[in-house]
């Protein structure tokens, strides 16, 4: 037998079969209209600069928790990841267990926010976002459930701020940046964040995605198109595709002096490890977060693998910490169906045993 | 569908029958039984209905559907350096063809092949799609289209240039004939690191094609046998993904990485001195001087909202003890007008450059 054997005729058919797909893709292309993002109905109650605070209805029949959730996003791409279709939404499962969920979203930096630091984002916004939610709920304390990067700046503020966190969720979140298996970081050490900071001035959400899919490019940039073509025949599928098309392309720029900082400190100089971080004239340390904390990572993450997460085990001074491993990637623990049935049912009930 | 549409259910008809016929006609050609040997012009074809159905198309679906042509074509091109069995089919032959393939491939990566545009030479571009992805990124950043520089000389300048560059400016233009001296070597460096990078995927793509033999050989120890376009396409990329993944974790790629991102930005920022330069000669500010003012600006931003949180935290605190009720203390409502978060426009569209041509 041949190793490889495709016969001519299976070859035609296979060609044909496959500009079917696309001719007939064309018309539920067409179709989708546009990409609607973000299911959960939703009000705006705070602003400053271009972030909002926004906070979800409570669905009928729940009743919520006295103590806000606030959800901290990461910079990187948008918070909508976590309320992305009505069957795959994190947002909606966590209402469903009770929760009172708040969400900040970053908005789109331009140049004048250029010059904001990291200490602007976490003494700052998050700061403001929690007195906001303290005043208007009548408590001193909220939970947090930081994703990714927000799951860092998260961990920044309970250090800084351990009165005013009562619970905190840390999800994909990078701890120790430099395990053997990050490729993000490996790369950026041999960056110079000053210089590409100074000549850009914001850092350019394209530069952002090139790298990410530099990661893995022939899969995220060449064969999801093929399979993408297997899909064509059913809307729905055809509309979930181009929303997370979307949502991966929809990459805010970042705010200069941010990045600088949190490349330096974290990336090339691994901060929450060897120390050093001071936000507002006040060193991070994670010994200040006492309060209890749900760590939860995904064991197929190519963006922030396991142990750069799990490094968070022994680094902080709570006594209650838990791990939660989703056996899954990095966009899997939000949209994939088996988030839905472990993951923000698991974050429900540790918040509601311990508020 | 609607029929204001282009796409409406006439021009699907018309379409299916173009390819019905075409199905036929290639049947035709191999024989009722398909084993007759034939190079199948795949690509032609493709190529040919893409080019028919394309114009009509919106631009939204049509630059979504044109990478999907590009990965079909990846994967035809696979089938067809592949597909083309020996003419006694036996399986000593079988072998022998593939792995001629094989070291074709090997050949064309180390540029010792030029089999004059055909298929091979254009499966291989497949390992231009990093480089690819690069230089779509920075044109999507830049005035300039990401691979201005691709394709002039280097090496064959570089003695002259450097002496020329080194050149000291004289006279009252000195500094203007240095900065522009400085832009030179800039972009001159910046090639140099682009070719770097672009080396670095065609010692794997080498690689690659030894990992896509080693699989062959599992397949031909398993006795089975790989009977599909996609099938073949989908190892292959498998192949070249993990080569990629031990590779670009070494530190050498890291610094190579490193070396394009640098001197990228390091071109970009003597572009960036001599726009400030121009802009000041006309008497209008120059970004250097926004920046000051957005420093200035946000420290005492920065400052100011320090000040009110404290004197609200004061305004509660006195409250507090004159036992009045806190100003706000209601579950948090709706704000009336906040403007959706919307980004700006791109500053530039990323030009479109066929990774395949």
């Amino acid at each position: 037998m041949l190793p490889i054997d495709i016969r001519p005729d299976k070859l035609a058919q296979e060609m044909l079969d496959y500009s079917r797909k696309l001719g007939q893709g064309m018309e539920n292309l067409l179709n989708a209209e546009a990409i609607d993002t973000g299911v959960s109905p939703k009000q705006p109650v705070h602003s400053e600069d271009k972030l909002v605070l926004y906070r979800y209805d409570t669905p009928e029949g729940v009743t919520p928790g006295a103590v806000p959730l606030l959800i901290v996003y990461a910079l990187v791409n948008r918070p909508y990841m976590t309320d992305i279709q009505e069957d795959r939404s994190t947002i909606k499962g966590l209402l469903a267990t009770g929760q009172d969920v708040y969400l900040i979203d970053w908005g789109y930096p331009d140049q004048a926010d250029r010059a904001l630091t990291l200490d602007d984002y976490i003494n700052g916004y998050i700061d403001r976002c929690v007195d906001f939610l303290c005043e208007s709920h009548g408590v001193e304390k909220v939970n947090i459930l930081g994703i990714c990067q927000g799951g860092a700046f998260s961990l920044m503020y309970a250090s800084l701020h351990p009165d005013k966190v009562n619970n905190l969720v840390t999800m994909v979140t990078p701890v120790d940046f430099k395990t053997p298996d990050n490729l993000l970081s490996a790369w950026v050490r041999n960056m110079d964040v000053d210089l590409a900071v100074d000549t850009m001035g914001n850092i350019p959400g394209e530069l952002l995605n090139w790298t990410f899919l530099s990661l893995k490019p022939f899969s995220l940039t060449g064969q999801k198109y093929v399979n993408m073509v297997d899909l064509l025949d059913d809307p729905d599928k055809v509309k979930n595709f181009l929303r997370m098309e979307k949502w991966i392309f929809d990459s805010p720029d970042q705010a200069g002096e941010t990045f600088r900082q949190f490349i330096k400190d974290f990336y090339q100089n691994n901060g929450f490890i060897n120390g050093g971080v001071k936000l507002g004239g006040r060193e991070v340390d994670l010994k200040h977060v006492t309060c209890p904390v749900l760590n939860i990572f995904a064991l197929q993450d190519h963006l922030v693998p396991p142990d750069a997460s799990k490094a968070l085990k022994g680094l902080v001074g709570s006594k209650d910490y838990t791990e939660l491993a989703f056996p899954g990637g990095h966009i899997g623990i939000y949209v994939s169906g088996k988030a839905q049935k472990e993951v923000t049912p698991a974050i429900g009930k540790w918040l509601n045993e311990r508020s | 569908m609607s029929n204001d549409t282009f796409f409406n259910n006439d021009w699907l008809d018309l379409q299916r029958k173009y390819w019905d016929s075409w199905s036929a006609m290639s049947r035709k050609a191999m024989g009722q039984d398909g084993e007759a040997n034939m190079t199948a012009p795949w690509e032609d074809a493709l190529n040919h209905w893409w080019k028919a159905l394309s114009p009509a198309a919106p631009d939204l679906s049509r630059s979504f559907m044109e990478k999907m042509m590009d990965q079909g074509k990846n994967f035809f091109r696979m089938a067809e350096t592949f597909s083309n069995r020996p003419d006694d089919g036996t399986a000593t032959n079988g072998v022998a063809y593939w792995t001629k393939a094989l070291e074709d491939m090997q050949k064309q990566f180390s540029g010792s092949l030029d089999d004059g545009g055909n298929a091979m030479q254009r499966m291989m571009s497949f390992w231009e799609l990093p480089l690819d992805n690069w230089q779509r990124m920075m044109s999507s950043m830049s005035p300039m289209p990401g691979d201005f520089l691709r394709n002039m000389p280097h090496e064959h300048f570089k003695g002259n240039l450097d002496r020329a560059l080194s050149a000291p400016g004289l006279g009252y233009t000195r500094e203007e004939q240095s900065q522009y001296q400085e832009l030179m070597r800039s972009a001159l460096d910046y090639q140099a690191a682009q070719q770097e990078y672009s080396n670095f995927y065609s010692g794997l793509g080498m690689k690659s094609v030894e990992r896509m033999g080693g699989y062959i050989q599992e397949v031909i120890d398993s006795g089975k046998s790989i009977d599909s376009a996609r099938a073949l396409y989908d190892n292959w990329v498998r192949c070249c993904e993990s080569v990629y993944a031990d590779e670009v974790a070494t530190p050498e790629y890291a610094a190579i990485h490193g070396r394009l991102v640098n001197a990228q930005m390091a071109l970009k920022k003597r572009m960036s001195i001599l726009v400030d330069e121009n802009l000041g000669a006309m008497n209008m500010p120059t970004r250097s001087e926004l920046r000051t003012l957005q420093d200035r600006l946000q420290e005492t931003r920065r400052e100011n909202k320090q000040l009110r949180q404290g004197l609200n935290a004061l305004e509660r605190r006195v409250a507090a003890l004159a036992g009045e009720t806190p100003v706000s203390a209601t579950p948090a409502t709706a704000l009336k007008a906040t403007a959706p978060a919307t980004k700006a426009p791109a500053r530039r569209r990323a030009t479109k450059t066929d990774p395949t041509e």
